[in-house]
C-alpha cells in the first residue's frame, strides 16, 4: 500500500483531533480527542518506519503510547479534583481566572 | 607616582561607590555620622581630583592620560579602558566640585521626606556614574556609566520631589532610556563596521570613520544624536528637562543642570564628532539649526514663565543651545567655546538653581508674581541673584561671557567641511552666519528675560504676604556651598584662559578631521 | 550490537538526581514526620550534589557521546544542565516555607521538582527526537501537578487544567511535526536530520518544521501560543509560577536551540521566518499586555512572554552561518540571565505576598519605607528586566542586539528596531511597580501576614541579587560560558 494513505488518514485523525480539543468543552472528549491527535503521529510513525525498514519509527510510537498514558492519569486526575469543586466536568465553567 | 598615574582615575570612579557602600551599611538612625562619611568621601575624591591636577601635564593636554586599560570582556572585546585629555579634565573638576557642595548645602535642610541615607547615597551613586562618563575610553562602559546617572537622579525626582514628581522622573527616564537604546545601538553597528572590531574610543576616532560609507555614517550619527540630544536637552528633545528641574529638590537641579547635561555635549565632543566626521559633517548644520531654534524659543518660553525655577530651566535650554551651536560648527575654536560653555553654565545655572532652592525655602514658593524685594528682605542673596543673573546673561568679564560670545563668534567662520543647510558646502557659510545672526539676537532676549527675572525677585519691596515674615539671609552652610561657585564665575571670567589654554589642543585634535 | 556503552561519569548528573528523587519519595514514606522536615533539604542537597559532576565533567572538557549520538555531554549540555540544577536549587528555596505552610503534601511536591529538573538534565544532552521528546515530556508532566497543587482552590485547579490541555495539544502538535521530519530523513538523529535537511520534499519538511516549532511556542509561551501563560501563573503556587517561568520556559529554549542549531540549521528559509513572527509577535503583544495588568504575577506573565521574545530575537536572525554564534550565544545568555532576574523577582513577589497576602500591584506601595531592603532587591531585579545598567539586564539586551547587527539583513534590523522601541515601552510596567514601591505611601490591605521574610527566601534572593549584580558589572562570566557552548558547533 502506497505510504500516502497512511498520512491522509493520520491527517484526517489529527485534525479531528484537533477541532475536539478546541471546540468540545467537556473536558473526558477533550482527553479523547487529545488520545486521537497522538494516535495519528503513532500511525505516521509505524508508516515511516515500516516504509523505511528502520526501527526507530516503532520505538519512538512506543515511547509516546508510554507517555500518552502518563499524560491521561494526570489529565483525569485534574478533571476529578475540578469535578470534586465544581461538580461538573465542563470546562466553561473554569472561569476564576480572566482571560 | 607611578602609581598614581595608574590608579587615579579608578580611585576616583570608585570612591564614591564605596562611600556609598559604608554609608548603607549605617544603620538609618544614625544621621550625624552618615553625614560625615558622605561628606568626607566627596571630599576624598576630590582630594583625588585635585592630585590630578597637579599630576596632570599641561603641555600635553591632547594626549589622553592616567590611562588604564585593562581587560573587562574580552569575549565581546570591551575594555577596562579609562583616560583623561584637556577636554574632560575640566569636566571631571567641576563635577568633583559640586558634589561636596551639594552635600554641604543640604546638609541642614534635606527635602522631604527626609531621609539622609538614602538621599546622599543616591547623589553618591550620581558621582560613579557621572564621573566614570567622564573618563570613560570604552563605549560599552561609556553606556554603562551613562546609563548609571539615570538610576539616582530617576529616584531623587521621584522620591524628594515637588507634587508633580512621578510624572516628571518618569518622563525623565522614558526620554533619557529611548535615547540610549538607540545609542546603544549605533555604539554595536560601530562595533562590525569599523576597519577593527572594537569599542575603544580613540582606537575607532583615529580611523576617522574611514570604511565606514557617507551613508551609514549618516544614520549612525542619527542614532548617537538622538542618545546624546535627548540628554543635552536639544530642542524638540527638551520637553523632559523643565518637568524634571520643577519638580527635582534643589540639590538634584544643580547636578542635573551643572553635570548631567554636559553628558550629552560631551558625548557629542567625545564620540559622535570624532569617530563619524562624515555623519558630522552633514548633521552639522542641522545641528546648528536646532541650536539656534532652542536659543529662540528657551529665551521664549522663560519670558512666559511664572515659576522662577521653571525659568532658569528653560535658559538652560537656551544656553545648552549656545554650546551646541559651537559644537556645531566643527571648529576648534567652536569646540573650545563649547568646553567653556559648558563649564561656566555647570557654575553659573548651579547656583542659580541653589538660589531658586533657597528662595523657595524661605517664602514657600517660587511664583515670581509672589516674590519681590529679596534684595530688602534678604540684600546679600539678593546680591548674589544679581550676579548670577548678570554672568548668566553673558556679561563680560565673568565666566559666561566666554561661554557665549566664542560660540555666536564661531559661526562666522564654521568648518569649511561642513554642509550648509541646503546639503552642500556652497551654502555652509551663510548658513552658519545665519545662525550666528539670530544666535545674537538671543544673547539679547536672554539679557531681557534675566533682567525681567532680577526685577521681579529682587527688586522692588517684598509683597504684603511676606512683609512681616521673617526672611534668613544667607546663612553658613550656603555660604560654604555658594562661595567657590561664585568665585569660579569671577576667576574664568577674569582669566579664560586657565580654561581655554587647556582645551585647546586637545580641541583642535577632536577637530583634526574637519579643517582640511 | 551488543551492550550499548554506558560512560558514568557523563551520566552521572542524570543518575544523582534520579536516586535522590527515589531517596526523598522513599523518606516521605518511610520516615512519616520526620520526613516532612528531611524531604525539602533532601532534594536541595540532591540538586547541589548533582552539580559536583557536573563541574567535574566541565574541568574535564572532553565531549563524550552515548547511545549512538542520542545523548552527548559537551559544554553547551553541561552549561545548561548546571543552569537547570541551580534553578532547581533556587526553586526549592523558594518553595520551603510557602509549602510548609500550607495544607499540601510536602514529600511528593519536591520528588515531583525533581523529576522535572530530571528532564531539563536529560534535555540539555538530548540529540534525538526520540530523547528530546521524553525529555521534554518529563519536564512537563510533573509540573502539570505542580501547577493544580493546592488541590481545593479552584483557582489552582483551572491554572492546571489550562496548562494541562495546552501542553498534551503542544505535544501532539510536535510529535507530529516530528514524525513527518521522521519520515523525510529516516532518522531520528539530529545530526542526521540537519545533514538531508528536507531531502526530495523540502515543501513537507517546512510544514514539519513549523509544527515541530510550534508545539516549542506553546511551551516557550511565545506569541501566539501564549494565551495559557497568564492565567496559568496566576493560578498556579507562586514559587510553581516561578519555576514554570523560568526552567520550564528555558527547558523550551533549549530544545528549540538544540534542533534548530543541529538539526534544521541547512535550511532556514523553512525555520528562520517563524521564529522571526514568534519573536516580533511576543515582544509587540507581551509588552503591550503587560502594560495593562493590576495583578503583579500576571504583569510577570506577560513580561516573561515578552522576555521570550528578546530571548528569540538572536536565534530568528542565526540563520546565517556567520552570524550564528553570536545568534546561538545571545540565546543562551540571555537565558541565563533571565533566569536569575526573573526567578529573584518571584522571590520578591513572594515574600511581599506572605506580608500582604495579595499579588496585587496597589500592594506594594509604599515597601520603601516598611522593608526596604527587599524594596532595594525587587527594584534591582525589575531593572534588570528592564534592561537598565549596571544590573544583569543590559548584557542580555546587548548581546542581542550584537547578534542583530552581526547578522546585519534587513529582516534582522527591523526586528532590532522592534526590541528596542518595546525595551523602552517595558519600562512602562516595570516602572509601575516601582513607582508603587517608592513614590507611594502605604494602602490598608485589611488582613495582612507575617512581615517577616523567611530564611530561605533571603537566600533565594540573595543568590539572585547576586548574580544580577556580578553579571551586570562584569558580565564576562556568562559571555565566557556562552562562547565555549558554541566553540564546537
Amino acid at each position: 500500500m502506497p505510504i500516502n494513505y497512511f498520512l491522509i488518514l493520520s491527517a484526517f485523525l489529527f485534525c479531528a483531533g484537533a477541532y475536539g480539543v478546541l471546540a468540545r468543552r467537556n473536558s473526558v472528549l477533550v482527553l479523547m480527542s487529545v488520545e486521537l491527535m497522538l494516535n495519528a503521529v503513532n500511525i505516521n510513525l509505524i508508516a515511516f518506519s515500516a516504509q523505511a525498514q528502520d526501527v526507530a519509527g516503532q520505538v519512538f510510537a512506543l515511547f509516546v503510547i508510554t507517555i500518552a498514558a502518563a499524560e491521561v492519569g494526570i489529565g483525569l486526575a485534574i478533571v476529578l479534583l475540578i469535578y470534586r469543586n465544581l461538580r461538573s466536568p465542563d470546562l466553561d465553567r473554569v472561569e476564576q481566572l480572566k482571560g | 607616582m607611578d602609581w598614581f598615574d595608574d590608579w587615579a582615575l579608578t580611585l576616583a570612579v570608585f570612591t564614591p561607590l564605596v562611600g556609598m557602600a559604608i554609608i548603607l551599611l549605617i544603620p538609618r538612625a544614625e544621621e550625624a555620622a552618615i553625614k560625615v562619611v558622605a561628606l568626607l568621601t566627596s571630599l576624598v575624591t576630590l582630594a583625588i581630583g585635585v592630585g590630578i591636577l597637579v599630576d596632570f601635564d599641561f603641555g600635553n593636554t591632547a594626549k589622553m592620560q592616567f590611562q588604564v586599560d585593562k581587560e573587562w570582556i574580552p569575549v565581546i572585546n570591551a575594555r577596562y579602558h579609562l583616560g583623561i585629555d584637556g577636554i574632560s579634565l575640566p569636566l571631571l573638576i567641576l563635577t568633583m566640585v559640586i558634589v561636596p557642595l551639594c552635600i554641604i548645602y543640604s546638609l541642614d535642610h534635606f527635602p522631604e521626606p527626609h531621609n539622609p541615607k538614602a538621599f546622599l547615597a543616591l547623589i553618591l551613586l550620581l558621582e560613579v556614574g557621572m564621573i566614570g562618563t567622564f573618563v570613560a575610553l570604552d563605549l560599552v562602559l561609556f553606556f554603562i556609566f551613562f546609563e548609571v546617572v539615570l538610576l539616582p537622579m530617576f529616584f531623587m525626582i521621584g522620591v524628594w520631589g515637588g507634587p508633580n514628581r512621578e510624572y516628571a522622573s518618569i518622563k525623565f527616564f522614558l526620554f533619557t532610556l529611548f535615547g540610549s537604546a538607540l545609542m546603544l545601538v549605533s555604539f554595536l553597528a560601530l562595533y562590525f563596521l569599523s576597519k577593527r572590531s572594537t569599542f575603544d574610543i580613540s582606537t575607532l576616532a583615529s580611523f576617522e570613520g574611514a570604511g565606514i560609507t557617507r551613508g551609514t555614517q549618516v544614520l549612525l550619527f542619527a542614532g548617537l544624536f538622538l542618545g546624546f540630544a535627548i540628554k543635552v536637552p536639544m530642542f524638540p528633545f527638551h520637553t523632559w528637562l523643565p518637568d524634571a528641574h520643577t519638580e527635582a529638590p534643589t540639590v538634584g537641579s544643580v547636578l542635573l543642570a551643572a553635570v548631567l547635561l554636559k553628558l550629552g555635549t560631551y558625548g557629542f565632543i567625545r564620540i559622535a564628532l570624532p569617530i563619524l566626521p562624515e555623519g558630522a559633517q552633514v548633521w552639522a548644520p542641522w545641528i546648528g539649526l536646532l541650536s539656534v531654534v532652542g536659543i529662540i524659543y528657551g529665551a521664549l518660553c522663560c519670558l512666559a514663565q511664572r515659576d522662577m525655577k521653571r525659568l532658569i530651566a528653560f535658559s538652560s535650554v537656551a544656553h545648552m543651545g549656545f554650546v551646541m551651536l559651537g559644537i556645531a560648527t566643527l571648529t576648534d575654536f567652536g569646540v573650545n567655546a563649547a568646553v567653556f560653555g559648558m563649564v561656566a553654565h555647570g557654575l553659573i545655572t548651579g547656583m542659580l538653581f541653589f538660589l531658586a532652592g533657597s528662595i523657595q525655602h524661605r517664602y514657600h514658593t517660587r511664583e515670581m508674581s509672589r516674590l519681590g524685594g529679596l534684595l530688602v528682605s534678604a540684600p546679600k542673596m539678593g546680591w548674589i541673584l544679581g550676579f548670577c543673573a548678570m554672568a548668566s546673561l553673558g556679561l563680560p568679564g565673568l565666566a559666561g561671557f566666554w561661554g557665549e560670545f566664542p560660540a555666536v563668534l564661531s559661526a562666522f567662520e564654521p568648518s569649511r567641511l561642513a554642509n550648509g543647510i541646503l546639503g552642500n558646502t556652497d551654502s555652509t557659510l551663510w548658513t552658519f552666519r545665519t545662525f550666528m545672526v539670530v544666535a545674537a539676537i538671543g544673547t539679547v532676549l536672554a539679557a531681557g528675560y534675566l533682567l525681567w527675572m532680577y526685577q521681579r525677585v529682587g527688586m522692588g519691596t517684598p509683597k504684603p504676604e511676606f512683609e512681616d515674615a521673617h526672611i534668613h539671609d544667607v546663612h553658613r552652610p550656603e555660604w560654604v556651598a555658594w562661595t567657590p561657585l561664585l568665585l569660579g564665575i569671577v576667576v574664568f571670567g577674569l582669566f579664560p584662559n586657565l580654561i581655554f589654554s587647556i582645551t585647546n589642543d586637545a580641541a583642535s585634535s577632536i577637530t583634526r578631521a574637519f579643517s582640511g | 550490537m551488543g551492550t550499548p556503552y554506558f560512560d558514568y561519569h557523563a551520566l552521572a548528573p542524570v543518575i544523582v538526581l534520579a536516586a535522590v528523587a527515589l531517596l526523598a519519595l522513599v523518606v516521605d514514606f518511610v520516615w512519616k514526620d520526620g520526613g516532612r522536615r528531611a524531604v525539602p533539604q533532601i532534594a536541595g542537597i540532591g540538586m547541589l550534589l548533582a552539580l559536583i559532576p557536573v563541574f567535574t565533567l566541565a574541568a574535564d572538557g572532553e565531549t563524550r557521546v552515548m547511545f549512538g549520538g542520542a545523548f552527548v555531554v559537551d559544554n553547551y549540555a553541561l552549561a545548561f544542565a548546571g543552569f537547570f540544577l541551580i534553578v532547581g536549587y533556587v526553586a526549592v528555596l523558594l518553595s520551603y516555607d510557602y509549602i510548609d505552610e500550607g495544607d499540601y503534601y510536602r514529600g511528593e511536591y519536591y520528588v515531583l521538582l525533581l523529576t522535572s529538573v530530571l528532564g531539563m538534565v536529560v534535555l540539555a544532552s538530548a540529540r534525538d527526537l526520540i530523547t528530546i521528546f521524553v525529555a521534554i515530556e518529563t519536564v512537563t508532566l510533573p509540573t502539570f501537578v505542580l501547577a493544580g497543587w493546592r488541590k481545593h482552590d479552584i483557582r489552582s485547579n483551572e491554572a492546571a487544567i489550562k496548562y494541562f490541555i495546552i501542553g498534551v495539544l503542544s505535544s501532539a502538535v510536535m510529535l507530529y511535526g516530528m514524525s513527518l521530519i521522521f519520515g523525510l530523513s529516516n532518522s531520528t538523529l539530529l545530526s542526521e536530520i540537519g545533514s538531508v535537511a528536507g531531502g526530495d520534499n523540502p515543501a513537507l519538511f517546512a510544514v514539519a518544521i513549523f509544527l515541530t516549532l510550534a508545539g516549542f511556542a506553546f511551551k516557550v509561551s511565545a506569541v501566539p501560543f501564549h494565551f495559557w501563560a497568564p492565567d496559568t501563573y496566576q493560578g498556579a503556587p507562586l514559587p510553581v509560577t516561578a519555576f514554570l517561568s523560568v526552567a520550564s520556559k528555558a527547558a523550551g529554549f533549549v530544545a528549540m536551540l538544540s534542533v534548530v542549531a543541529l538539526g534544521f540549521f541547512a535550511s532556514p528559509n523553512s525555520w528562520q521566518p517563524v521564529i522571526w513572527v514568534l519573536a516580533a509577535a511576543s515582544i509587540v503583544v507581551g509588552n503591550l499586555a503587560a502594560l495593562r495588568q493590576t495583578d503583579v504575577v500576571r504583569m510577570l506573565a506577560y513580561s516573561s512572554v515578552a522576555q521570550g521574545g528578546f530571548i528569540l530575537v538572536p536565534l530568528a536572525v542565526s540563520g546565517d552561518n556567520d552570524a550564528a554564534r553570536a545568534g546561538f550565544q545571545g540565546v543562551l545568555v540571555y537565558i541565563l540571565i533571565y533566569a536569575a532576574m526573573n526567578m529573584g523577582a518571584f522571590a520578591c513577589v513572594i515574600a511581599n505576598a506572605r506580608r500582604t497576602r495579595s499579588t496585587e500591584i496597589q500592594s506594594f506601595s509604599g515597601l520603601g519605607r516598611s522593608n526596604p531592603a527587599m524594596a532595594v532587591v525587587f527594584t534591582v531585579f525589575l531593572f534588570s528586566l528592564a534592561g537598565i545598567p549596571p544590573f544583569a539586564g543590559w548584557f542580555a539586551k546587548f548581546v542581542m542586539f550584537r547578534a542583530v547587527l552581526d547578522a546585519g539583513t534587513t529582516a534582522a534590523v527591523v526586528l532590532g528596531v522592534l526590541a528596542a522601541v518595546f525595551s523602552v515601552v517595558a519600562f512602562f510596567y516595570y516602572g509601575t511597580v516601582i513607582r508603587r514601591m517608592w513614590f507611594h505611601a502605604a494602602v490598608d490591605l485589611g488582613d495582612t501576614g507575617s512581615p517577616r521574610v523567611p530564611g530561605a527566601l533571603v537566600a533565594a534572593m540573595a543568590i539572585t541579587t547576586t548574580v544580577v549584580v556580578v553579571i551586570g558589572v562584569y558580565p564576562q562570566l556568562f559571555a565566557k560560558i556562552g562562547d565555549l557552548a558554541f566553540r564546537a558547533t
